[in-house]
């Protein structure tokens, strides 16, 4: 699958033909970093005057720079076709090879941001338990209730939160049961066919 | 087994041939034991035709007097020899002593049912509920093939009403850690009631 890059974008990126590849190797670095931590429009203008061009040149090479990384990451194209779609903006052998290289490296770390761009719904984090026996209430003396208590460890968009659940003897064998028989789905024939053969 | 001065002046009320007739003291009983562990008892059948002829402020006193003896005596398990002592301070012969017994015993684990499920806990979880889900690409992200579980324990608040269920995605080896643990819990569980 190759990457469809509109005149716009080349026009962006073909600014990177005119500074050297130590230059474009910094622009790489400042959009991974950016899709890290976020924009800061101050290290454009830095740029901008040490390299003696407006600060809007700049901020259109790294945004280019940015969204072929990011496309690129998003659709897992493979190396050929990362090359192929870069060929079509012209540049010398030595641009193509360190824009190779930059996707490359940062593909992986891409990827994991964009993850987490998904929806999702709280996910676990951890359980601790703790086992109890009432022994006696206001309303019934001489009790011996076993329960156990358990504080649920949930994170949701990086905050985490905390469920204090408790459950009787019975109900807990019985949750365990059908967690294992949800645990025992992924290793059926039906479940392994479908993994491998969506590729 | 304590009981206060209201209580014990209806009981002894109810203790009285002359104002409870043996069947009157019968259905008495009955009703009281009725009205509490019969969840449906609202309307509470004081109105039998072998009770008409009791005053009602009388009826309800004694009623409400035999109601509270029978939670004092469930709240505190008391044995056959504690119901008979209180009885017999109130001025009940063998006889209906007996019966109080007998109809006790027969209720009693259901009353000891009742009395242990009232008070507050945690959310208590009922049932778990999960779906296994191959994820394959997000609007952000394709070719992601990686399975994940959604675990949907379900729970319940103090007084049986349910609360919005518990929802949570994990992957497998989280799933894996939150059985382990599970499983702990259970085994720990076990090692307790050999002791």
């Amino acid at each position: 699958m190759l990457l469809v890059l509109s005149e716009e974008h080349k026009e962006h990126l073909g600014f990177l033909t005119q500074v050297d590849s130590a230059v474009v190797g910094e622009f790489g670095r400042i959009a991974v970093e950016f899709l890290r931590k976020g924009t800061n429009p101050k290290i454009y203008e830095g740029a901008a005057r040490k390299l003696n061009v407006s600060s809007d040149v700049i901020q259109h090479g790294v945004e280019g720079l940015t969204y072929l990384l990011t496309e690129g990451s998003k659709l897992m194209i493979s190396e050929i076709d990362f090359q192929d779609s870069v060929l079509v903006l012209g540049f010398s052998e030595e641009l193509n090879k360190l824009l190779l290289q930059l996707y490359l490296d940062n593909r992986k770390e891409i990827r994991s941001i964009l993850g987490e761009l998904a929806p999702k719904l709280p996910s676990y984090h951890s359980l601790e338990w703790r086992l109890d026996v009432q022994l006696a209430s206001r309303s019934l003396r001489q009790q011996i209730k076993p329960a156990v208590t358990i504080k649920l460890h949930l994170d949701q968009n990086g905050d985490q939160t905390t469920k204090i659940l408790q459950t009787d003897p019975a109900t807990l064998l019985h949750l365990i049961q059908q967690l294992e028989q949800a645990l025992g789905e992924m290793k059926t024939n039906h479940c392994r066919r479908i993994v491998r053969n969506i590729k | 087994m304590e009981l206060s001065e209201y209580v014990q002046s209806g009981l002894q009320i109810l203790a009285d041939s002359g104002c409870f007739s043996p069947s009157a003291y019968t259905v008495l009983l009955q009703t009281a034991f009725q009205s509490l562990l019969n969840a449906q008892a609202d309307q509470v059948a004081l109105d039998h035709p072998v009770l008409k002829h009791i005053d009602p402020t009388v009826l309800k006193h004694c009623h409400a007097a035999a109601a509270t003896c029978i939670l004092e005596a469930g709240k505190h398990k008391a044995d056959k020899s504690a119901i008979s002592t209180c009885l017999e301070d109130c001025k009940f012969d063998r006889e209906r002593i007996e019966q109080f017994c007998t109809e006790y015993q027969k209720n009693k684990d259901t009353l000891e049912l009742i009395l242990g499920s009232i008070g507050r806990c945690p959310l208590h979880i009922t049932d778990v509920s999960w779906r296994l889900e191959y994820q394959i690409k997000t609007s952000q992200l394709h070719k992601t093939y990686r399975p994940a579980y959604l675990v949907t324990l379900n729970v319940e608040n103090s007084d049986s009403r349910s609360h919005p269920d518990v929802s949570f995605s994990c992957t497998m080896e989280q799933l894996q850690d939150l059985v382990g643990k599970l499983k702990d819990a259970a085994k720990s569980l076990e090692r307790a009631s050999q002791m």
